[in-house]
């Protein structure tokens, strides 16, 4: 089960941090920042190696790989997993899972990649919110709300 | 048919809309054309988070070229860029043979001087799109014979 899941903008500022709050590690705003944001470096160096690689001939197979949107697992630390999504519009998708709880911990991959696919969507509904902004935060119940459900349902 | 008139009966009421505001605010002859152009960069710019959602990364500059000629222009207009045009320096040359919003009324030099005024949505378009895309450009247009139509784009590097 996905406990948090983070939309970052272009020039890496937070546009929505959401999370569930039945984890005690996750149910504040700023672990939740905290685990999100070391993810960052993880997802930079990911597509710097997508565009190094497109003068590498050699690693013909790895590029194929990386023009997929979902980037896959970034890192694990002892208590959670984060998963990495970059948008064509370097839009940062994250999902960080809890591996202590029995649901998190065996979760597969596929299941992330259509969980981060449908959040997509629903960034990309969000944004035609003629009240929203380019750039600012997503302040949205229904988005909100959506996300919240995709959350739970990703056991 | 009729679902797609639509849009180009709503897109030349936003012009007369647009020059009917200028005029009563400054007086003046001269047209301002920016309120539509920025109203093409928002839809710009909200539309494109929603074609590339399916499209895998791209690779380059030419490669973002080649999806705003294809699947962005049959998304808006229908058909596809005729001619697409580079100098591999940032200037891309898009030629549409028969633009849409120019092909209902007019097939030759009729209207010409109002044409620019049906271009500027379209600019404002591509430019929001590809500001999107995390590239920042200047767009112009240029109709020199009325159902043709080619759009400049200048790429802005820092």
């Amino acid at each position: 089960m996905a406990v948090c899941v983070a939309v970052i903008g272009k020039d890496n500022s937070p546009l929505y941090i959401g999370g569930i709050g039945n984890d005690t590690s996750t149910d504040n705003e700023l672990s939740r920042q905290w685990l999100v944001h070391t993810a960052l470096d993880a997802l930079e160096e990911r597509l710097s190696t997508t565009n190094t690689s497109n003068t590498n001939s050699s690693a013909n197979t790895a590029r194929t790989d990386l023009r997929d949107l979902y980037l896959g697992l970034l890192y694990s630390t002892d208590t959670h997993k984060i998963y990495g999504y970059v948008t064509n519009t370097r839009i940062k998708l994250v999902l960080v899972t809890s591996s202590t709880s029995p649901s998190g911990s065996n979760i597969r991959d596929a299941e992330v990649r259509t969980a981060l696919r449908r959040l997509h969507a629903l960034y990309a509904d969000a944004i035609c919110n003629p009240f929203h902004l380019p750039g600012d935060q997503i302040t949205s119940q229904k988005f909100d709300k959506q996300v919240k459900s995709l959350m739970l349902n990703n056991v | 048919m009729a679902d797609d008139i639509v849009f180009d009966l709503l897109h030349s009421e936003i012009i007369n809309y647009a020059l009917e505001q200028t005029k009563t605010t400054n007086g003046s002859k001269e047209v301002d054309l920016s309120v539509v152009e920025y109203i093409g960069f928002a839809a710009g710019y909200k539309i494109m988070e929603r074609l590339t959602r399916e499209w895998p990364r791209f690779k380059d500059e030419l490669d973002t070229m080649k999806f705003i000629c294809t699947d962005f222009w049959t998304c808006i207009y229908k058909k596809q860029i005729d001619n697409l045009r580079t100098n591999h320096q940032g200037v891309y040359v898009l030629q549409d043979n028969a633009f849409r919003f120019l092909t209902n009324f007019s097939n030759g030099h009729q209207y010409l001087e109002y044409a620019p005024r049906y271009v500027a949505y379209t600019c404002g378009l591509i430019r929001g799109g590809l500001a999107n895309l995390c590239i920042n450009s200047i767009v112009t247009a240029e109709v020199q014979s009325m159902p043709s139509c080619k759009f400049h784009i200048h790429v802005q590097r820092t």
